[in-house]
């Protein structure tokens, strides 16, 4: 397993504040962000809906209307969930094991607020499980703090996946559609949240709404982490102000001309140029030598391997689609005719999300390679490029 | 005012809900059942829930709870 990749960062460092001298302990993490504020829950409501702060996990719900979901009293657990099951994304383990202070401070200020007892930190890495476990040593929290290594399939992050691999159970979600701050760890209310959501807690308790806001968009203030990839000089983690243009991270991480992923893959290809970032923690530039199909079939594959087989739509419509890339690729109109009929029988059919964000990064890909469809099935050679595997895949 | 509801999890594709309600169920290719996701009316929850109970693996529901 490759370890950690640069940081770097575009504007004020907050989340990445320094990290350039490696990791923080505990003395060097309060030397760089100071103590932090022990606020009541009413406090971090307040500040949530000030800043419009978002889950950074990729669904970006509000964090302010999550807090409003949880009942007065009896909240068992605030989860971390940084299983980070996106291949491509780096920025979660990467503050677990650069600045597991920050995370915890999020997640245990939370807690203490909630008047929660437990903080249960789902983790996959085990260089980034080790420095949470160290940095829980050097604290003093007057909490129940577990660290869980959980599996590394796609689906096992999800949110309702990892409570029940938390709770000792299969890490696949449950049939029944269930909210965390309703019925989550041990079928009790829960705050579960991406490992940036804490983090940014942690710099959002320390600043206040108006320092916090003195970054970024203004519907949307403050900074974000992205993990970069691809075809890129510099690839790795990346801080920014939130709304920063695409461009100009390509231009800061040196990235090649050609198709730009965003999002991973349950994400889309960018069609246009000229967009902000918002929302989104993974870009990935594809550059120009190798060919998108061919990329976008390799992914394809790994998204059907990735399916915990539960759901019927899911196993067979993924697989599906990676038979009709496949045609597609060697010539065969039909494997393009029967992709768009998949691609329409697959979203909102199974007990997770990953079917719908398999079905929106193949179709999004047919629509932004669409002259790559076309010479494809001019026949005689596609492309005429290879496929270097610029697009990783976990697992084989 | 009700919807049919599919627990993905059990559903293996028996197809019964479909002979059942015709009206609002179809079968994709693979025989796993399409939804039509059409709001059940108070007079057509007998005809839904004598469906919900033939599924033989438990994986039609009926939610009755006003969300969405």
């Amino acid at each position: 397993m490759k370890t950690l990749l640069a940081t770097s960062v575009i504007g004020d460092a907050r989340l990445l504040a320094g990290l350039d001298r490696g990791r923080l302990d505990r003395q060097a993490h309060l030397w760089t962000h100071g103590a932090q504020p022990q606020l009541t829950r009413a406090a971090y409501a307040e500040l949530c809906e000030a800043v419009g702060l978002k889950g950074r996990g990729g669904a970006a719900f509000p964090v302010a209307r999550k807090l409003a979901g949880l009942p007065e009293r009896g909240i068992e657990a605030v989860v971390v969930n940084g299983s980070e099951s996106e291949p491509v994304s780096r920025k979660d383990r990467l503050l677990l094991t650069l600045a597991p202070h920050l995370v915890l401070d999020g997640a245990t200020g939370l807690a203490h607020a909630l008047g929660a007892p437990h903080v249960l930190i789902a983790v996959h890495d085990a260089e980034a499980a080790q420095s949470v476990r160290e940095a829980i040593l050097e604290r003093d929290d007057r909490l129940a703090i577990e660290v869980t290594e959980t599996p590394g399939r796609f689906v096992a992050g999800e949110a309702r996946a990892v409570l029940s691999a938390l709770e000792g159970g299969p890490a696949v979600p449950p049939g029944r559609k269930v909210l965390p701050t309703q019925q989550g760890y041990h079928r009790r209310p829960t705050f579960l949240s991406n490992v940036e959501t804490f983090a940014q807690l942690a710099v959002l308790a320390r600043l206040g709404a108006r320092s916090y806001s003195s970054t970024g968009l203004s519907s949307e203030p403050g900074t974000q982490l992205l993990t970069v990839a691809g075809a890129v000089r510099r690839p790795g983690v990346i801080e920014t102000p939130t709304g920063v243009p695409l461009e100009t991270v390509l231009q800061y991480t040196g990235a090649d001309a050609g198709p730009v992923l965003l999002g991973g893959y349950h994400g889309r290809w960018l069609a246009q140029t000229g967009v902000t970032l918002q929302g989104v923690g993974i870009v990935v530039a594809l550059g120009t030598e190798t060919c998108p199909l061919g990329e976008v079939h390799r992914v394809a594959q790994w998204l059907a391997s990735q399916s915990a087989g539960q759901c019927g739509p899911c196993v067979f419509g993924l697989a599906g689609l990676v038979d009709d890339f496949d045609r597609l690729i060697r010539g065969e109109a039909e494997g393009w005719y029967d992709a768009q009929r998949h691609l329409g029988l697959v979203p909102g059919r199974g007990a997770c999300a990953h079917p719908d964000g398999a079905a929106r990064f193949l179709a999004s890909a047919l629509e932004a390679f669409d002259d790559d469809v076309r010479r494809h099935l001019a026949g005689a050679g596609g492309c005429g490029r290879p496929v270097l595997g610029v697009l990783e895949v976990t697992h084989g | 005012m009700a919807r049919l509801e599919i627990d993905w999890t059990r559903c293996d594709g028996h197809g019964l809900c479909a002979t059942l309600l015709g009206g609002d169920v179809a079968l994709d290719e693979w025989g796993f059942p399409v939804l039509k996701g059409r709001e059940i009316t108070a007079g057509e929850v007998p005809d839904a829930r004598r469906a919900v109970l033939a599924c033989p693996a438990l994986a039609l529901r009926l939610d009755k709870s006003v969300k969405r």
